[in-house]
């Protein structure tokens, strides 16, 4: 991205796309369970937000302005740092902590489930009435699980395109 | 009394949990690490006695999948044979593992090498009491590849690794072909349970035969367990690794090499005796018992190293025992299982002791070549005296231990051969020849401790407690078992060895609670009986050679430099001919992903096209093509960007070409009420699209000039993959069951008519699709996002650590 430096239309649409893509990733997450969307549309669409970042404003400035690390040195969490000014891009080691928490929270979900005394990933539906405006929510405890996969998706996706993207 | 349950469990698996704790217990102890496993050992070994004294016997089982006719168990089988094993496997387990400590402590890799002796006891365990044909292969193979690691342990060495690579060619291709026979047995049998229960192969043992038989499948299914068992127990022509195996550290070789793995393939046939015992059992077993007690014996005397020494010596006495267990005609059918039962123990008491006594000798003298050591009863007085017990043990001389269950067999090659006549009175000369041989190496050995001391061998320390103790208390057992039969003939038996040895007996003998096994003590011979003038003669022919040892090891070791005579020669020969293979690595591995795609997709593709072949699958009829006009129109629109694509003259124009193809499949699916389907493929195809933006001021901007046969190929290619997709598709939508399946999501997706505040067997969403992801089927998107994890975990690896992987 040094080379050809992005014009100024470029940057200010993603500035104002972004957040309006993350928006619409929450949305399409939370409604998934009564409409199209669910965690792994959610998922994408939230990568497809952070690569287009990648496009236009370079790798680095997830991390440095987003993140708020320094971006050097780069280096693989648990890796040795050897050459200080080694311009290796990294792996940001946010992507894989995110991995982590969305398996942990599609298979805890499951847990649960087997705490209470039903088959894994058993799945429930409450009904929380009585609510001004509302009547009536409804809370499916599956949302949990599609929030696991939600963030799988998105700290998969992220980790490969940084990894990928830095090559 | 039935075993326990939780006993058996903690027997087999508290080793390999062991094993894996080993490296946070190694970081706590360190060098300790050892006696904390010898003390996982002693727990097995306290739970096998538990076993033993209790009386408790018959099937342990955990039934895993219990379909009927497809029966999956984890099931194991106490009696004396597995008894007598598990003692082995632990009891030797331990005295090694305390030897360890003294042994290994100037080594490298003992965090590996605690971690792997204990998963091979583990291994051996569930060899010794697998009631089940798969679960003894698996933990077979598992003892396999544990001794693979552990007889490479110096892994720098070029010979370690050529022993190691050697040893787990011959056994795990030996272990494969057993496979093969236990799948005869088993589709005969048609259950893969060996024993315990109604059904079992055990109870139909004769209907099992005949049946073999009228399949003409029996001498295949015995032959292949044959090369199996004579894999693992080095039986000429396969001994051939043993003696490369001692590159190990002196421990493993005396637990592995002595008194356990090698034993897992005479266990095997001991175990199986009963089953198939036969003619054809008979003149395999024995024939090739007695020429590898014979052959080895021979090489024993041509080695130039005390390891090597023992090693072939050892091939020898698992000949014997095969050989013993191999008589099952007659008359002679007990004294064959007692030949074997008897010698299994004797042979683990006297050469796990001579392996200890080697690795003493190799520790504190600094030479193992037989040539350089003499008069060393001066310096190592406590090894001298576990050699005198244990060679003459080995040697068959009275009352030593061995000799009692050489007198065995001695027993059993005569009635065999006085029963059958004519070629049988080979097997008592034979018998006799080799055990001359073994007599003359033994004596050799015990030479190393009496004589002159040479001048060249410096100052001999003293070895730790450690390393003497465990060879002590394996001499004091062989000890015992030797006295057993001079007071035995002065009417004092010792009750529990000889009640222990008739359940081994018992367990191989072949008419299953008969009384063969009743009878089984054992004495000093009074009376000059046959046998006795057969163990004179090798006694007295032995004493006589000795004399002309150096001439016979000379004569030995010329006719062993001959290479056709060599199994050796033959082995190396044929390993590094498919050596060769290494010339078409060039054309396949080339490390480009076009490469592997073709082959990969070429294969899938092939495959599949010829399994709907043999299945004969039909087509459905093209009848009723009824598609609206929007879908025809977005679908040739995409077929047009299809051969856009091929003709994009830029990596731009490429990419772009075949977004609009993607976008039109998005629409087709809108088209088609798949909102869900259609919103997917825009994000991917979005995000595609945005990666492509990434990476594509770094590619050419132009395709090269592909050559006209690449071209060619890849067309092909594709064409295949495209038609095996296209029928695919065909074929699978092409049935349609009398209940679809989408009628139960339909109903149960949604909310329910009438809901009360908790709803579990409902789904509760409005978008089916959703619903079928995290409720229903939420398990296999669980599965999906692990396989995101890990592909993410892959790049990472693959990729941001290619350089790091080179560094180290």
């Amino acid at each position: 991205m040094t080379e050809n430096e992005p014009t100024v239309i470029a940057r200010t649409v993603v500035r104002i796309v972004v957040p309006i893509i993350l928006v619409t990733a929450v949305a399409l997450l939370l409604q998934g369970h009564n409409a199209p969307g669910g965690g792994f549309i959610g998922g994408v669409l939230t990568a497809v937000a952070f690569a287009l970042i990648y496009v236009i404003y370079g790798l680095d400035y997830v991390e440095t302005e987003i993140l708020d690390r320094t971006a050097l040195p780069r280096a693989l969490p648990g890796e040795p740092v050897e050459d200080e000014s080694a311009q290796r891009p990294g792996v940001t080691k946010e992507f894989s902590e995110v991995l982590a928490i969305g398996l942990a929270l599609a298979a805890g979900s499951g847990i649960v489930a087997i705490a209470l005394g039903y088959p894994f990933l058993s799945q429930a539906v409450a009904f929380v009435e009585g609510i001004p405006l509302f009547h009536e929510i409804e809370v499916a405890s599956a949302l949990a699980f599609d929030l696991g996969v939600y963030f799988v998706v998105v700290g998969g996706l992220l980790t490969v395109i940084a990894v990928v993207g830095a090559e | 009394m039935q075993p326990n349950q939780w006993v058996m469990a903690v027997i087999v698996g508290l080793p390999f949990l062991a094993a894996a704790l080993t490296p946070l217990v190694y970081r706590l102890l360190g060098e300790r690490t050892a006696y904390a496993s010898a003390a996982v050992a002693a727990v097995s070994f306290g739970l096998v006695g538990w076993f033993a004294t209790t009386g408790a016997r018959g099937l342990v089982s955990w039934t895993w999948i219990d379909a009927p006719g497809f029966e999956v168990a984890l099931s194991f089988y106490v009696d004396g044979l597995s008894l007598l094993i598990g003692f082995l496997a632990s009891g030797i387990g331990v005295l090694i593992l305390t030897y360890s400590g003294g042994y290994m402590h100037e080594e490298p890799g003992k965090m590996k090498f605690y971690a792997t002796l204990l998963a091979f006891m583990g291994s051996m365990l569930g060899v010794a009491f697998a009631a089940d044909l798969v679960v003894l292969f698996v933990f077979w193979e598992l003892t396999s590849i544990s001794s693979f690691i552990l007889i490479g342990h110096y892994t720098g060495e070029s010979s370690s690794r050529y022993a190691a690579r050697k040893s787990m060619l011959i056994t795990v291709a030996g272990g494969l072909f057993m496979l093969l026979g236990f799948l005869l047995l088993a589709g005969e049998g048609g259950t893969f349970q060996l024993l315990g229960t109604e059904q079992a192969l055990f109870a139909q043992a004769e209907s099992l035969r005949e049946g073999l038989r009228a399949d003409g499948l029996f001498v295949p299914a015995l032959v292949l367990i044959g090369i199996g068992a004579a894999a693992k127990s080095a039986q000429v022509p396969l001994h051939i690794w043993l003696p490369n195996a001692m590159e190990a550290p002196t421990p493993v070789s005396a637990f592995l090499h002595s008194a356990t793995m090698v034993k897992a393939g005479v266990y095997l046939v001991g175990r199986l005796r009963p089953l198939l015992a036969s003619e054809e059992w008979q003149l395999l077993f024995v024939a090739m018992g007695l020429v590898t007690m014979t052959v080895a014996a021979i090489l024993a005397v041509g080695a130039s190293d005390i390891k090597e020494l023992l090693a072939y010596s050892t091939a020898s006495h698992l000949g014997l025992i095969i050989a013993g267990f191999g008589v099952v005609g007659g008359g002679a059918s007990a004294y064959g299982a007692e030949t074997g039962s008897f010698h299994i123990l004797n042979h683990a008491a006297f050469k796990a002791a001579l392996f200890l006594v080697a690795g003493i000798i190799a520790h504190e003298a600094g030479s193992r070549l037989i040539d350089d050591l003499g008069g060393l009863w001066r310096d190592l007085p406590i090894a001298a005296g576990v050699t005198v017990v244990a060679a003459l043990g080995m040697a068959g001389v009275p009352p030593f231990n061995g000799f009692y269950s050489k007198e065995f067999l001695f027993e059993a090659t005569y009635e065999l051969a006085h029963a059958s006549g004519g070629l049988w009175w080979i097997l008592p000369a034979v018998a006799v020849f080799g055990s001359v041989f073994t007599f003359l190496y033994s004596i050799r050995f015990l030479m190393l401790f009496f004589g002159e001391k040479p001048d060249a061998l410096g100052h001999v320390h003293t070895p730790p407690w450690s390393m003497r103790l465990p060879a002590v208390a394996l001499a004091v057992v062989a000890g015992i078992i030797g006295l057993g039969g001079i007071t035995a003939t002065a009417g004092v038996h010792i009750g529990p060895l000889e009640e222990f040895v008739r359940q081994v007996v018992g367990a191989t003998a072949i008419d299953q609670g008969g009384e063969h096994g009743a009878h089984f003590s054992y004495y000093l011979p009074t009376e000059p009986t046959v046998p006795v003038l057969m163990s004179a003669t090798t006694i007295g022919l032995g004493a006589v050679a000795y004399p002309f040892y150096d001439q016979l090891r000379d004569v030995v070791r010329r006719l062993r430099s001959v290479s056709l005579l060599s199994a050796n020669w033959y082995y190396d020969s044929v390993v590094e001919g498919l050596d060769r293979s290494r010339a078409v690595e060039s054309t396949i591995q080339t490390g480009q992903l076009r490469t592997y795609a073709l082959v990969l997709l070429l294969a899938v593709s092939v495959m599949t096209l010829l399994a709907y072949a043999t299945a004969a699958v039909g087509l459905p009829a093209f009848g009723s093509v009824a598609s609206p006009i929007p879908m025809v129109i977005v679908l040739g629109v995409a077929v047009v960007a299809a051969f856009a694509v091929t003709r994009a003259p830029s990596h731009i124009a490429g990419v772009l070409t075949l977004s609009i193809l993607g976008f039109m499949v998005a629409i087709f699916y809108i088209l088609g009420d798949a909102p869900d389907l259609a919103l997917t493929q825009l994000l991917i195809e979005t995000l595609v699209l945005v990666l492509f933006l990434l990476v594509l001021d770094k590619l050419p901007p132009f395709y090269g000039e592909a050559r006209r046969w690449v071209l060619a190929r890849d067309a092909v290619a594709s064409a295949v993959v495209g038609v095996t997709v296209f029928l695919t598709v065909l074929v699978t939508t092409a049935a349609s069951p009398a209940s679809r399946i989408s009628n139960f999501f339909l109903e149960r997706g949604g909310v329910p008519a009438e809901h009360g505040t908790w709803i579990l067997d409902y789904g509760g969403g409005a978008n089916i699709v959703n619903v079928i992801l995290v409720d229903f089927r939420a398990f296999d998107t669980l599965g999906e996002i692990s396989v995101i994890a890990m592909a993410a975990l892959s790049v990472i690896t693959l990729v941001a650590m290619r350089e790091r992987g080179e560094k180290q």
